[in-house]
């Protein structure tokens, strides 16, 4: 058996196995995932022995990069059983002004030991966007900035297109009033005054929407927002630990929080929601295992580098 | 200054072809004096890319790698520098050969690549980032080295004789790419909350990773010279598969490249 174990055979037949693996999930595969599944974690713990066996076997003899390396390999799927033994991931969906210690993993509700509050939702955009109001017909698409007041003419078509309102976040009220939902750029929209031999039409215009009012009009018109990116979302939250003082903190993509073993994390949002955020909170109590092995494996690698 | 950028690029294309021809002189007519132009060549086209990959960073304000032309151009950078290592280790044509091969053909396929440049997304706003992202060009550059200066040495029935080179090669791209997997698992678990999802790009990462470790193994079991030269050549595809296939043809969290 420890023959067979220390075989670079083995090794070989295991990465054609998992190759084709992989292959079959990534490509072919519409089902469930196969990574979860026993025999799979089998074949990652047939690798972990097979390095482990034909490395333990050459102790004496082999350098400290093939060692290093080795170890580390084994640590790192060591560590992925552990990670995936140990680890806890839940939801912590939230709207401003709401507190709770409770996270949803599946159909199952986990209590924390500290409450979270949302005091406030954010999204940063890297600057103002701006409105344009393009215009395609058979002389191509034309550009013009849409600002409030603005007007547009088309002498060659008798058009003239004046720009009354913008919306940021396009909503109506409970009286069917026009209003912004959110101070975010999530459903632009522009209200277009059309004259045109002798008639005039009020339309609204939506940057999520650019083929409506096509049937309408002779030409395509549409409004779209430029420099709209998203640099970033970030919600501002009360952390109270159980029978301790609350602090605040800040969670954004790339900057999760970290306390008590816990890390939370800024997953999404809502772009129909301006106060919602959705946070996703972590425990992974296998991961140090998984780094140590990557520590390992990085400095065999640089070792066997300089050889 | 796109127009800046954009004619620095072309220059460097311009010289990346001045360099295949000059190695095709080398090759096919044993010509004296485009031996002697050929580094020259190659590092001028080095550095029209170079000025164009800073030009680049000056005007985005961010380094050039979020998305698939301007990471291409990077691993680009990497293929002169590497060649130039291993031609002072042999200062012979054959060196550079590789390099004068593939600069034209990547600068060739950049060309075709959307060049529009955005604003990083959240979930790239990282320091990782660049570490993550330059290990991975670099393994990518060092591998594309291996598989050309493979096929050469086949078509030249030089196996045995480059095979040091081939070797090193493979070396460095392997320990790049650990360095790449490694960086990205890392970002992946601040960013994404796990340091490993199976997105599609990881595992194919993953596979090309076993397949060179595989490859080194083999090696040392007997399989040299052609059959080494092979076997990078095939691995290569992975990579190939890796960097554009992913992209294209499957979905996953590293969709935006």
């Amino acid at each position: 058996m420890i023959k067979l174990f220390s075989s670079l055979r083995l090794f070989f037949a295991l990465c054609l196995a998992l190759g084709g693996v992989f292959v079959w999930q990534t490509v072919f595969n519409t089902g469930p995932s196969v990574y979860g599944s026993p025999w799979f974690m089998a074949l990652g713990a047939l690798l972990a022995a097979n390095v482990a066996v034909c490395s333990g076997g050459r102790f004496k003899t082999a350098s400290a990069s093939f060692l290093l390396i080795h170890a580390g390999i084994v640590l790192i799927i060591l560590g992925s059983f552990a990670s995936r033994a140990l680890r806890f991931e839940a939801e912590l969906p939230l709207r401003a002004g709401t507190e709770t210690d409770k996270v949803q993993s599946g159909n199952a509700v986990y209590r924390l030991p500290f409450s979270v509050r949302l005091e406030s939702f954010r999204l940063d955009y890297y600057g103002e966007p701006r409105g344009v109001v393009t215009v395609m017909d058979g002389a191509g698409g034309r550009d013009f900035p849409a600002a409030a007041g603005a007007e547009i003419r088309l002498p060659e078509r008798g058009v003239s297109i004046k720009v009354l309102r913008l919306m940021r976040d396009f909503g109506l009220d409970a009286g069917r009033e026009v209003k912004d939902k959110s101070p975010y750029w999530h459903n632009p929209a522009a209200e277009l005054e059309i004259s045109g031999g002798g008639k005039k039409k009020r339309l609204w215009f939506f940057a999520n929407f650019p083929g409506m009012h096509r049937e309408e009009m002779p030409f395509h018109l549409f409004y779209r927002l430029e420099n709209a990116e998203v640099k970033n979302f970030t919600s501002a939250v009360l952390v109270r630990p159980a029978g301790g003082p609350a602090f605040a903190a800040e969670i954004s993509v790339n900057s999760p929080l970290r306390y008590l073993g816990y890390t939370i994390y800024q997953t999404s949002y809502d772009p129909a929601e301006a106060a919602y955020t959705l946070l996703t909170v972590t425990r992974d109590r296998g991961a140090w295992v998984v780094y140590a092995g990557f520590a390992a494996l990085l400095a065999g690698i640089f070792l066997w580098l300089k050889k | 200054m796109a127009e800046k950028v954009n004619l620095l690029i072309n220059l460097s294309f311009a010289l990346s072809l001045a360099a295949l021809a000059a190695a095709a002189a080398v090759y096919l007519f044993r010509e004296r004096m485009p031996r002697r132009l050929l580094p020259g060549l190659l590092g001028a086209a080095w550095l029209a890319l170079t000025a164009a990959l800073a030009l680049l960073w000056a005007r985005l304000g961010r380094p050039p790698l979020s998305n698939q032309y301007e990471s291409l151009l990077t691993m680009l950078w990497f293929v002169f520098p590497l060649s130039f290592y291993y031609y002072r280790r042999y200062p012979v044509p054959e060196a550079l050969w590789p390099a004068a091969f593939a600069a034209p053909v990547m600068l060739g396929v950049a060309g075709l690549l959307d060049r529009t440049a955005r604003p990083l997304m959240p979930a790239l706003r990282s320091d990782w980032l660049i570490l993550h992202v330059l290990a991975s060009m670099a393994a990518y550059a060092a591998f594309a080295l291996a598989a050309v200066a493979g096929a050469a040495a086949l078509a030249r029935r030089r196996c045995a004789e480059d095979e040091e080179l081939l070797l090193r090669l493979t070396k460095a791209g392997f320990a790049a790419l650990t360095l790449g997997i490694a960086s990205g698992s890392v970002w992946a678990e601040t960013a994404w909350g796990s340091w490993w999802s199976w997105d599609p790009k990881e595992t194919w990462s993953l596979l090309t990773w076993l397949a060179y470790a595989a490859a080194l193994h083999l090696r040392r079991q007997g399989w040299r010279a052609h059959k080494f030269a092979i076997m990078l050549m095939a691995c290569f595809a992975l990579v190939l598969f890796t960097y554009f296939g992913v992209n294209f043809l499957l979905s996953g969290m590293h969709s935006y490249a």
